[in-house]
This record gives structure tokens, sequence and C-alpha cells, in this order.
């Protein structure tokens, strides 16, 4: 149950980027990734590595994936930044 | 064969079919019968009982070999009880056995699913006296416990050996003393692993509350068992009683090696449960010298004292056995006889955990131990009917590995027929609507899809009969689901026959395109729904089963149905006065045109999604999800009863009966249950206790129909994990399939967004889900697998009019042509996704709870299948592919040239005409570049009836502009020429534009057309396009 609320939220999340330049490292799709890559780690290393059941799933979980999520987001930006600056875009979704 | 020719071979072949199908649903008087439908439990009554295999130590692995053993034996014996038409089937490690029309779930579950595996000890060499030594040892130095279990009690308050009070104990002085043995694994071990109990101190208030919750008074100065025994420790923790913790409790574990028995009860019509607090045990080591398997023709027969008992022979290997035991037996028996005569040594004679008999050998009679080839008796508290049972249970042989009953249902028949008839009405009410809806869209077109919907119905109905298919509840939901499926066919094919037809083709040549052009997107989207069907269908539980195995079928014939039987139908017509008008095609006015950014808005849309998931987060994390007792595990009643008691009243007879911690709500509106209706949710009780209350409610406020009105289902706690591992697995196999389809039929960067939205559809209805706190059921979990297939219905519509523009507009920026795409499709999706909603909608309003269960997910899915096509997964693919190179260098020119990008392609600078006719790359099964050969424009040309001179040259100009390559150009494109721009039809004289795979629309140059006889004109729409 902790994964859903995760998973969730990052997915959630991940939809306010439309508003952001696309200068994620691949794109729309390296967002998603982050999104949900970061909501899912951040919530277990903040839960011991160890998922919530459903009986230790509290509205704290859910919101302890904001922070992942916006990291990982975050990371692909910045990769997708530091590519664009260094001459090429991103890796995923490119031909 | 010419069309001609085809069209009357598809419509004899439908016409055959159809007769054939009458046939098989009403047969012939005098000639034929009329096949029966096999219903299912849910439909027509009746108990189900799932098991989960488990290994044993002779067959340490749950092979398919072993559990089809199983199954064969369980169908012998569910002979024996006579009943018609049961159905046992596997799935994965998993038997369900329905039984229809059976009443006594007790006697059901100890028949069919008892292991029934029959073990030989050697009594005094095994039995284990409180000093933890073997009773053998101890009988030469006279150990009064080893001879008190030896000989039994001598006195009037104890028995015979093996009986209680002869030496036994209770249940955790046996399991104390047992947990502290060695293990002592062995081949001749009866279990194959330790097994786990969980005891209360004597007064401690974890057995006040354990005896409260099943209203029983604590037993003081007594242990209480409070879980258990389980072979795992997550079943243990399971069955602790409410308001009880492990740690109130003592946990102890009985090692491999050792066992514990019940005592030999007195008599076997009403053995003493194992949680009775007087039952009495007996310590084990686990040596078995015999098995089941090494008996022969058991029988029910009578004793010299004329008493009821079970007679056997022997195998050869069982004589051998036999005799070897019996001998050493004999043999310790003349050792001990030296020091009392009266020490008779004895075997002991077990089934399953329960102590059935301890005869004596005589050692002077049989000093070499008894050959067997008289066979034996087992004698003791037997009735006729007991012994019979055992009798059976032994003939039929012992299963080959361990059962656990993790489910069991039992449905009235009053509750079947009402969830019969209320799919029925569902089923046809949903048929009803999606008929007017065609008809009021597609007039002539609609009412031959409607005919093409009811030579569907009947079909299915055939083959149901045919196969024959069990139809249960989720079966009639996903038979309804597949009329929305073939409705959806023929909307798909309809909207580009008009398409086609408003461009001006023929009606003929508009059919024949139409079908052509529409058949890639529906197959392509029905083979998806049938994947998802067969996955479902392999990994998921029986229940689902029904529901994926008619989707399948349901999809295949509407396949036949909506596409070939109502095409040749058209095409017959063809020539007709009937359809010799547009608007007797539903295409007589202006096509609705959608002029909408779609991609522009899709940020709006983005976000209000966004919003919806993260309220659907703390939804899920602040409640939760509802789950139902298929994933809690526990034990559901609705009954009707013929007095009108409070739920105080019922709540104080269950208890009594055994139900722990119940719930118990008034039902009302249910006629099935009529107007006393309570449901009672308490923890899991067994079969007998099942039996229990209903006896109880019986006795005291009286049960509908005789007794019968009353439905059970207890799951277990195994069986919820099991749903949610096959589903888990079901939606991994199904997204790997999808992404393969999808990349297979469009490219690997199609199917990333497709895999987005149908996880965006899949989250948002398990948000909704919580908010709602609506129940999650079995039901919940197929709709959920369902929707992964069926939310990509509209996905694949949209992106294959993107695949099918790509090559059309070679100079387009990709927004702009997932735009024109989704104008192009938005009519038709919205046309599909409410041919599906209809009969869900019929399904949420007339179908019974299982049903709505269906609808409701379903519901939410399909209406968030279809959102997410539009606003999630073109927009994910709009993002993704403009990132490419190509894409760039189009946007970038667009931008230099215009300023900005528009939402539409508006110039002939967005198509570049192509000097060479494209290359195909790709795979096979990559479909053609929608292009126009000179032929076939030709053809086209004469039918717009385009002057001579006028179509020459525009046929040069257009070979060349069709003739597309997929390679980028990098150069400034042309400038257009300002004649290139049609003009809108109001200003009159404007040419007659192409069919829309002629991509005049994104603003090719057009040669003025010279003006034509006023008689000659046609009035057309001409709005298809970028004309502004």
């Amino acid at each position: 149950m902790g994964m859903l609320a995760w998973v969730m939220m990052g997915l959630a999340l991940w939809h306010f980027t439309i508003w952001l330049p696309d200068r994620y490292w691949g794109g729309i799709v390296g967002a998603f990734i982050g999104a949900l890559a970061g909501a899912a780690l951040f919530g277990l290393v903040i839960s011991g590595f160890h998922i919530p059941g459903r009986h230790d799933t509290h509205l704290a979980t859910a919101l302890e994936a904001i922070p992942g999520a916006l990291i990982g987001m975050a990371l692909v930006y910045a990769e997708g930044l530091r590519r664009e600056r260094s001459g090429g875009r991103g890796g995923i979704g490119l031909n | 064969m010419s069309d001609r020719q085809r069209n009357s071979f598809v419509l004899l072949l439908v016409l055959g079919l159809l007769l054939a199908s009458l046939v098989v649903i009403a047969g012939i008087p005098g000639a034929v019968k009329p096949q029966k439908t096999r219903l299912g439990l849910d439909l027509k009554g009746g108990v189900e009982l799932v098991y989960q295999g488990k290994p044993t130590p002779q067959t340490p692995v749950v092979t398919p070999d072993a559990l089809s053993r199983a199954v064969d034996i369980m169908r012998q014996r569910v002979d024996q009880l006579g009943v018609a038409e049961p159905q046992i089937q596997t799935t994965g490690n998993d038997i369900s056995a329905s039984l229809p029309a059976v009443n006594n779930i007790a006697r059901a579950e100890k028949l069919v699913g008892s292991t029934a595996r029959l073990y030989f000890y050697d009594w005094e060499a095994n039995a284990i006296t409180p000093n933890g030594k073997p009773v053998a040892s101890q009988l030469q130095a006279q150990d009064p416990n080893a001879v008190l279990i030896s000989q039994g009690s001598q006195s009037g308050a104890g028995g015979s050996p093996g009986a209680p009070g002869a030496g036994s104990m209770s249940l955790y002085d046996a399991v104390k003393l047992a947990a502290k043995q060695p293990v002592l694994a062995s081949s001749d071990n009866a279990r194959d692993g330790p097994q786990y109990y969980l005891f209360g101190a004597p007064g401690s208030a974890a057995c006040a509350t354990a005896a409260k919750d099943q209203g029983k008074v604590p037993v003081v100065g007594a242990h209480c068992l409070l879980s258990g025994p389980t072979d795992n420790l997550g079943d243990l923790q399971a069955g602790i009683p409410a308001g009880v913790t492990a740690a109130q409790g003592q946990q102890l574990v009985v090692p491999r090696g050792t066992v514990v028995l019940l005592a030999v009860p007195a008599n076997f019509a009403r053995p003493t449960p194992i949680s009775d607090p007087n039952a009495q045990f007996y310590v084990l080591k686990d040596h078995i010298s015999l098995l089941g398997s090494d008996i022969t023709n058991p029988q029910q027969s009578t004793d010299s004292a004329g008493s009821p008992d079970v007679s056997f022979g022997f195998t050869s290997k069982g004589k051998n056995e036999f005799q070897t035991v019996t001998a050493a037996i004999a043999k310790r028996g003349a050792l001990v006889g030296s020091i009392s005569s009266a020490l008779n040594q004895h075997f002991a004679v077990a089934l399953d955990n329960q102590l059935i008999t301890v005869p004596s050998i005589d050692s002077k009679l049989y000093p070499d131990g008894i050959p067997g080839d008289t066979g034996a008796d087992i004698t003791g508290g037997f009735t006729i009917s007991t012994a019979q049972d055992l009798a059976t249970q032994l003939r039929l042989g012992a299963l080959p590995i361990n059962l656990k009953l993790i489910s069991e249902s039992q449905v009235s028949a009053t509750l079947g027929k009402q969830a019969l008839n209320q799919g029925l009405i569902a089923g046809v009410v949903g048929l009803a609507l999606v008929a007017i809806f065609l008809l009021a869209f597609y007039r002539v077109l609609g009412l031959i899809a409607t005919a093409g919907l009811l030579v569907y119905g009947i079909y299915f109905y055939a083959l149901i009969k045919l196969i024959p298919i069990t139809l249960t509840l989720p079966g009639i939901a996903g038979l309804i689901l597949t009329i929305g499926v073939a409705a959806d066919a023929n909307v798909v094919i309809f909207e580009r026959v008009k398409e086609e037809i408003r461009a001006g083709r023929t009606i003929r040549q508009g059919i024949i395109t139409g079908y052509r052009k529409g058949l890639t997107a529906i197959i392509d989207a029905n083979v998806v729904t049938i994947m998802t069907a067969f996955i479902l269908f392999v990994l998921a539980t029986a229940e689902v089963k029904g529901f994926a195995f008619t989707l399948g079928i349901g999809t295949i014939v509407s396949l036949f149905t909506a596409v070939m039987a109502t095409q040749a139908i058209l095409m017959t017509m063809g020539n007709s006065r009937t359809i010799s008008r547009p608007s007797a095609l539903g295409a007589g006015g202006k096509q609705r045109h959608w002029r909408f950014d779609f991609m522009g808005a899709s940020r709006y849309f983005f976000s209000m999604s966004g919003v919806i998931l993260l309220v659907g987060a703390l939804a899920v994390g602040g409640k939760g999800l509802n789950l139902g007792i298929d994933f809690t595990s526990g034990t559901r009643i609705t009954t009707g009863l013929v007095q009108n008691p409070s739920a105080q009243q019922v709540t104080s007879v269950v208890t009594a009966a055994g139900a722990k911690g119940p719930i118990v709500q008034k039902v009302t509106g249910d006629k099935a249950l009529g107007t006393n209706g309570f449901q009672i949710s308490a923890k899991q009780l067994q079969p007998a206790g099942v039996a229990s209350v209903r006896s109880a409610l019986l006795s005291h406020f009286g049960i509908l129909n005789n007794g019968s009105n009353f439905n059970a289902t207890s799951v277990g706690p195994t069986f919820g994990q099991t749903v949610a591992n096959s589903a888990l697995i079901a939606i991994i196999a199904s997204l790997l399939v999808i992404t393969g389809y999808v990349a297979l039929r469009f490219e690997w960067k199609f199917a990333v967004p497709v895999l987005i939205a149908l996880m965006h559809d899949l989250l948002i209805t398990s948000g909704v889900y919580s908010l709602t706190g609506r129940e999650v059921t079995t039901a919940t979990v197929a709709a959920l697998l369902t929707i992964l297939g069926y939310s990509l219905y509209d996905t694949i519509i949209v992106f294959d009019r993107v695949r099918e523009n790509i090559p059309r507009m070679p100079r387009a920026a990709f927004s702009q042509i997932v735009n024109r795409s989704m104008s192009e499709v938005m009519t038709r999706s919205i046309a599909t996704t409410s041919c599906t909603l209809v009969p869900i909608l019929a399904l949420l309003l007339f179908g019974g709870a299982t049903l709505q269960d269906f609808a409701f997910a379903l519901l939410i899915g399909v209406a968030s299948g279809a959102y997410s096509s539009i606003f999630i997964a073109s927009p994910v693919l709009t993002h993704w592919k403009e990132r490419e190179l190509l894409y760039r260098t189009r946007r970038h020119r667009i931008e230099t040239e215009a300023g900005h990008v528009p939402a539409y392609a508006t110039s002939a600078a967005d198509i570049e005409p192509q000097s060479k006719r494209p290359r195909r790359e790709g795979r096979l099964t990559t479909p053609e570049p929608e292009t126009v050969s000179a032929a076939e424009f030709e053809r086209m040309k004469r039918e717009l009836e385009i002057e001579p001179e006028l179509s020459t040259r525009h046929t040069s100009t257009l070979t060349k502009r069709l003739s597309h390559t997929d390679q980028p150009t990098a150069t400034p494109p042309a400038k257009p020429a300002p004649a290139a721009r049609p003009k809108p039809a109001s200003e009159g004289g404007s040419p007659p534009a192409p069919a829309p795979d002629i991509p005049e629309n994104e603003g090719m140059a057009q040669v003025p057309p010279k003006p034509k006889s006023p008689s000659k004109s046609r009035p057309r729409n001409r709005r298809h396009g970028r004309r502004r």
C-alpha cells in the first residue's frame, strides 16, 4: 500500500513538469522515470528499506514521496541541462 | 474471387452460421435437442471450495502431475456426493471445486478436500511419555506413564490405548512436550516441516479476549489455543483473534519428526475439535510404518458384535510391510511379556491428525507378525455413515499432496437466480441502448450494425452452449463488455466511411475505403484486448477466468460480425436506393470538425490529472483501500431470515455459534433475501463453523426457502495473497505484451506513452476507489486488468491516425500532426467511448452486487482511458518526438518563417513535395504509408467528376507530392504559392477536395479548377483540413 501511495504521488507531481522548459535528460519520459524512481527510493529510505503495509500506510507515507519525486526530477533536469550546455541533448528519446 | 462473389460467400456463411446457432440454441423438434446452458455456481447456487496444494514428504514438490492426480481423486469423491456437473479445475497450485446444488458445505469439504492420508505407527515405539522418552523403552522399567499409554487405563475413568484418559494430555502439554523434541527429518515422516501454535496463559487477558471473541467462557487454570496449528508463521499471525496480539501469547513450534495426534474419538460422527479445551492428545515420533496406499479394497462392514467397521486388504508390498511391523511388535511383546503377560503391544492407525484405532498384536498367536493375507479391520465408534465415508476416502486413495482450504463459498439457488436475472436485464438494456445510439448516429449503417450485434449475440450464445462455457456472473460482465467492443468496431469503420463519403467518394467507394482503412486500427485494438484476455485466462484466479474467456471469445466473434458480416451486407446493398444518399448513412450534414489546440491545452489537462492523482495519493495514504474479504480473509454470510430479529439479537446468536468478532448489518432492497436480510462479517470460519452458524440462525430465527436462503463465503489469509500475486503477474505480463505489440505495430517510442497512460488509468481508478471507500474485490482486480487491454483502444485509434498522418505531413511539426490527428478522430473517440460506457452503465444500474463491482471499476477505467488517450498519451508522445532532430528541424523552420508554430499546419510550406517514392523501412508489419497511386487517383478523379485538363495537371502534381519520404529536410522549403491556399467553400468556386488520404489539406499547391456547369457540380463538405 505504501508503494502505491509513493508511486501515485510521484506520478501526480510529474504531471506538473509540463509547465517547465523541456530540458530534462530524456525529455518528459526522463522526468517521468526520475519522479517515480525518486519517489519510490526516497520512500524506501525514509521507511528503512521497508514497504509500509496496509495498516502502516498513513497520510505522511504519501507525503514522504514528495521530496523524493522532486529530487528525482531535479537530478534529471540538471543532467539534461548539463548535457545541453555541453553541446548535445538528452540521451533518451533522441535518434 | 470478385467482390460480388466474396460478399455472397460471406453472407451465405453468416446465414449458415446463424442457422446452425439457432439449431444449437433451440434445437429441432423431434430431431435435435437444444444444448443446455451450463451455469456457474453464482447463477444456480452451490458450494465452491478453493484449495492450495502443499508438498508432502512423499511429494516434496507440487507438480502439475500431482495436482492432476489430486483432481482425479477429488472428482471421484465428488461423484460419491452425487453432484451433477461438478467442476474441478486448477490454477497454478490452487484447485477449485464447484459443487452445484450442494447445501452441506461441511460434509462436502470433509469428503472432497480432506487429505485422507492413512498412517500406521508402531504405537509403543513411537508414543512418547511426558518425560520425553518412547513408551517401548520404559516398559521393562514399568514406568507408570509408559504402561498407561501402552495398555490404557484399567479404571473406569480411562479407556483403551489411544483413547482420552489413557495417558493422553491437553493440547498445551502435548505441544510443549513435542516442542522439546529434536528435529528428526527422515523419509518416513508424515509431515515435512514444523508446526506452529500460539497459546494464551491461564487466566490471561488474551484468553479472556479470545473466549469472548468466540462467545465462550474461558477455562480456568488452563492454557487456551489462540492460533494454530499452522505450517507457517504468517497463517499463525492471521489466525490470532481480534484484540489479541502475538506478543500476548506463547508461541510453540513442533519440529519435524514429531506429531501431535488427537486421541481416538468416542464417536466418529462428532469428533472433538482441536480447539475444544477438553480435547486430548498424544505425542508420537513421526516414523510411519505403513501408508494408506498400501491397503486395498476398503469397505464398510460389521464386526463380530454387529457394529459398523471398515475392513480392507493389503497390497503385496503392504502385506510385507504389515508383517514386518507386526512381527517387530510381536517380538517386543514377547520380550515385555516375560515381565508381565498383560503388556500387550499395539500398532496405531491415524487418519491425517486423528488417531482412528490402536489395536493390539497377540505375540503368542502371531510371533512372526500378521501375514496380512486376510486383511484387517478398523473398529471403533463408527456409525454406518462415518464408516462408509472413511471407506470411501480410503478406497479413492489419499491425495498425493496436502490441501489447504483457502476459500469457500456457498450460494443459495435463490440468490443465483436473481443474479442471473439481473445480468440478463443488464445485457438486454445495454444492447438496446447501444442499438439506439447506433441508429441515431448512423441511420442505415446503425441498423446494419444493430443487426450485426444481434447476430453476434446469437453466435455467442450458441458458442456458450456448444463449447460449453460455464456462464458465471463475471462471464456475463465480459459478454456485456463485448457488446461495446463489437459496437466500437462498427463505429470506427462507420466514422471512416462517413469521412470518405463526405470527402467526395461515392457511397460504394466510401464503404470500401472506409472498411479498408478502419480495419488496421480495429485489428490493432482488438488484438491487444484478446492478448490481455488470454493473459488473464492463463494467470488469473478461477473467478476471473470466466470473465477473460468470454471477453476473448466475444472479441474474436465480434470481429467477424462487426467487420466481415456488416461489410458484406453493406456491399450487397451498395447499389440499392436505401443507401443511395449520404444522409441515409449519417454523412449528409457537415462533419463535426474539431479545431481545438489539443497539444497547447494539454498542460491544463496534465495539471488536472496531476491534481486528481495528488488527491488520490493522499487518499490512498490517509484512507487506504477498502479491501474486501478476498484480501483480508474472513467469512461473510448473507441470509434471509423468517423472523425479524434485531442486529444485536443476530450478533448474540452467531457469536454463541462460534463466529468471531461478527459485524451484523441488515440488508434492505435485496429481493432474494426478502425483508429480513442480514449480512454477517466475521473472522474466517471453517466449514463446520459456517454450518454451526447456519444451524443457530435456522433454529433461532428460521431461514427462508426451507433453510436454503443462506450464502456464505470464507476466505483464508493466503487466498488474498494468491489473488494479489496473480494480478501482479498478469499486469506485468500484459504490460510487456502491450509494449511489444505497440512497438511492433507502431514504433517503440509509441509504446512508452501508452504505458504511462495505462499507469495513469490504473492509478486514477485506485484513487477513486480509495476516495469513495468502495470495496476492492477480486472482481475489481479483474476489471483493473481489463482496463489494461481496453483503455488502449482509444489510444490505438489516435496513434493509428498519427501514424497515418506522419507521412502525409512531411514538413509539419509533430504537435501539428497530432493536433490534426486528434481533430480527425475526436468524434470517433467520443462515439466509441460512449458505445462502451453505455453497456457498462447498464451493468452498474441493473447488475447485481458482483456485476456492479466490475462495472464501477470499468466505468472509471474506460472513461479515464479515453481521457488519457487524448490528453496524456498523445502529449507525451508529442513532447518526446519533438525532441527528435527531424522534428526539431521542422519546428525551427516553422518558427523562423512564421514566428511561432501554429496549432495546425496552415500553409503549403508544411508539405514538402517528394522526388521519389519512399523506400520501405522497418519491419514488414509496418503499415504502408497512406498514398494514392496515379491509377487510383485517376479513378478517384472520375468519381469526383474533375475536368480532364485539370486532373491531368493535378495528377502529376499529386503523384509527386504523395511520393513521400521520411528523410528530414534541412534545407528551407520553397515558399508556398499564394494560390496554393484553398479557398473557403463560402467564397464560391471551391475546387472539389480530394479524399482525406490526399494531403491537400496540408496546403499542397493546387491548380484552380475549371468552372463546372452547375448541373455537374456537387456540394461537398470541404472544411476538412487547414482551411482557415
